[in-house]
């Protein structure tokens, strides 16, 4: 039978899922660690010392690592995204509104989601791998025997890195994918850059804009938070950070289709409610 | 034998380490069985035992690292156990912890590795009190001129003697030392083990150390003790248990 105690002594690192449980149980302990650990993130969010520089030093490795790769990404999805459509629009006469049709896909649904799914697979097993070879190398445990609460330092740092930075790298890819979808309808036709940004930004409204920037901070959230989960309680040496930085991406690009699922819903009903 | 001559006077100091019947057990598989241990003040006690046999996870229980099943574990007079958070960091900056693999940051400079316990404790708030404080403690093991390096520019025994420069930093009143020669030359073994000598007479802490450098324990102990199946099997100074007459306390020594 389940011991539900097992989930809060996880903290000392003792507990971990098995193999003799069943996947429903470890499913259980899992969700339980991590809630148990988002707990622990908020208590000490709130509690003195404030790591300002440990948290601009994460944001600006987060945001400088993935920049070339989001970049690139961010273009071709453009690129790709308006050379498919250009087709079907033309079909059926609609070819001006081509951007349109692109800027409102990129900014609602597939810009977060892109973007989101690549820092997890770059930072989500970044970090878990980081503080997965920190355990193991008994770094974690220095800390703690130092006097110093390692959560305080490492987890809150990381986990707010990545809240504040995926929303600015969605922002930025939104705009590489814009002149990305520019380039492809010049590759065969002109249009001009003013013609563009207008025929493009016409349709965009703010309950496009808000919902998919508020989601973007709950993506980052998740991408950090899991990524320390995974690493902070990682074990059985490097073999255990392998499988730290894995899980870190496999749960949380779960967790981001999850987020969006329930973000679209609430954007549906609250434009129903307040149009 | 320096360490021996210091015998009689330990036994009249105070306990600063109580361990009464403490069992401890990983997945239903006792490790620690019955163990009871009474460390006094500036005593060096080394503990022997084969490798798995529990050693590195007596002191873990010490510091707080790992939680023992039963049994009584007191420092400095109060049951770690039964400590707060808040009490458990207090009591982790008088309680330094060396560890077998140095556990050096490896994101920080040697200076931000010495800097980081003290700041984030706020026990220093002037940065010039924290840059002294940082001098004096690489000064103590002759490694000022790696200030500004990187961990991984060190070698073994420097990165040795830069842990023991980050726990010193805290000025502790115990040491628990976890193999803190292993891996090392003999001649960097014999550097570190002085150095543990020289920081107990220095700093009068108390120290456990868990070695299996005969050497290292021959230098340093005022006291040995063998760990065997979850209990201390034997006790004594570094000669009694040498010329032994259980067959099984001679085997460590061997290869003397």
């Amino acid at each position: 039978m389940l011991n539900i105690k097992k989930i809060f002594r996880k903290q000392n690192n003792q507990i971990e899922p098995n193999s003799e449980n069943s996947y429903f149980d470890n499913f259980l302990l899992e969700l339980g660690g991590l809630s148990h650990f988002t707990l622990q993130f908020f208590r000490e969010l709130f509690r003195p010392p404030f790591e300002h520089r440990e948290f601009l030093r994460q944001a600006y490795k987060i945001g400088l690592s993935t920049l070339p790769l989001i970049g690139i990404t961010a273009f071709i999805m453009g690129l790709v995204l308006t050379l498919q459509s250009k087709p079907v629009m033309a079909e059926f006469g609609a070819e001006s509104w081509l951007p349109g049709m692109v800027s409102v896909s990129i900014v609602r649904e597939i810009g977060p989601v892109i973007t989101a799914l690549i820092c997890a697979g770059k930072i989500g097993s970044g970090i878990g791998a980081e503080l997965g070879s920190m355990r193991v190398t008994e770094q974690i445990d220095a800390m703690e025997v130092s006097g110093t609460n390692p959560v305080n330092y490492l987890v809150v740092t990381r986990v707010l890195a990545t809240t504040f930075m995926i929303p600015i790298l969605v922002v930025y890819a939104d705009f590489i994918s814009f002149y990305g979808s520019y380039v492809a309808i010049n590759l065969h036709d002109y249009m001009s850059l003013r013609l563009f940004v207008n025929l493009a930004f016409d349709p965009l409204h703010y309950f496009d804009l808000i919902p998919a920037t508020i989601k973007t901070f709950f993506f980052g959230f998740a991408i950090g938070l899991i990524g320390c989960y995974k690493g902070y309680f990682s074990e059985n040496g490097t073999e255990g950070v392998g499988k730290a930085a894995n899980s870190a991406v496999v749960i949380s690009s779960l967790v981001i289709f999850i987020i969006d699922l329930i973000a679209v819903q609430l954007a549906e009903l609250s434009s129903k409610f307040f149009v | 034998m320096i360490a021996e001559n210091n015998i009689s006077n330990l036994s009249i100091k105070e306990s600063v380490i109580e361990i009464k019947n403490l069992k401890k057990a990983f997945n239903g598989n006792t490790i620690l069985k019955d163990i009871n241990l009474n460390v006094k003040k500036s005593e060096n006690v080394v503990v022997l035992g084969k490798s798995g046999i529990g050693k590195s996870v007596l002191i873990k229980c010490i510091i707080g690292l790992i939680q023992q099943d039963s049994g009584s574990l007191k420092v400095f007079g109060k049951e770690v156990s039964e400590m707060n958070k808040k009490e458990l960091n207090t009591l982790r900056t008088k309680v330094g912890f060396i560890f077998q693999g140095n556990a050096l940051y490896d994101s920080m400079t040697v200076r931000e590795n010495l800097e980081f316990p003290l700041r984030r404790n706020k026990i220093h708030k002037n940065s010039i009190d924290i840059e002294g404080l940082i001098v004096e403690a690489l000064e103590s093991v002759n490694l000022l001129d790696a200030i500004d390096k990187m961990p991984s520019e060190l070698s073994g025994g420097m990165k040795k003697r830069i842990g023991v420069a980050r726990t010193l930093i805290l000025k502790p009143e115990i040491i628990l030392y976890d193999e803190p020669t292993t891996g090392l030359d003999p001649l960097t073994s014999r550097e570190i083990s002085n150095l543990i000598l020289e920081i107990q007479t220095k700093s009068k802490a108390s120290s456990i150390i868990i070695t299996h450098d005969l050497n290292c324990a021959k230098l340093a102990s005022n006291r040995m003790l063998i760990l065997h199946s979850g209990e201390f099997y034997a006790e004594g100074s570094f000669n009694e248990l040498k010329n032994s007459d259980d067959e099984f306390v001679r085997a460590f020594f061997k290869t003397e």
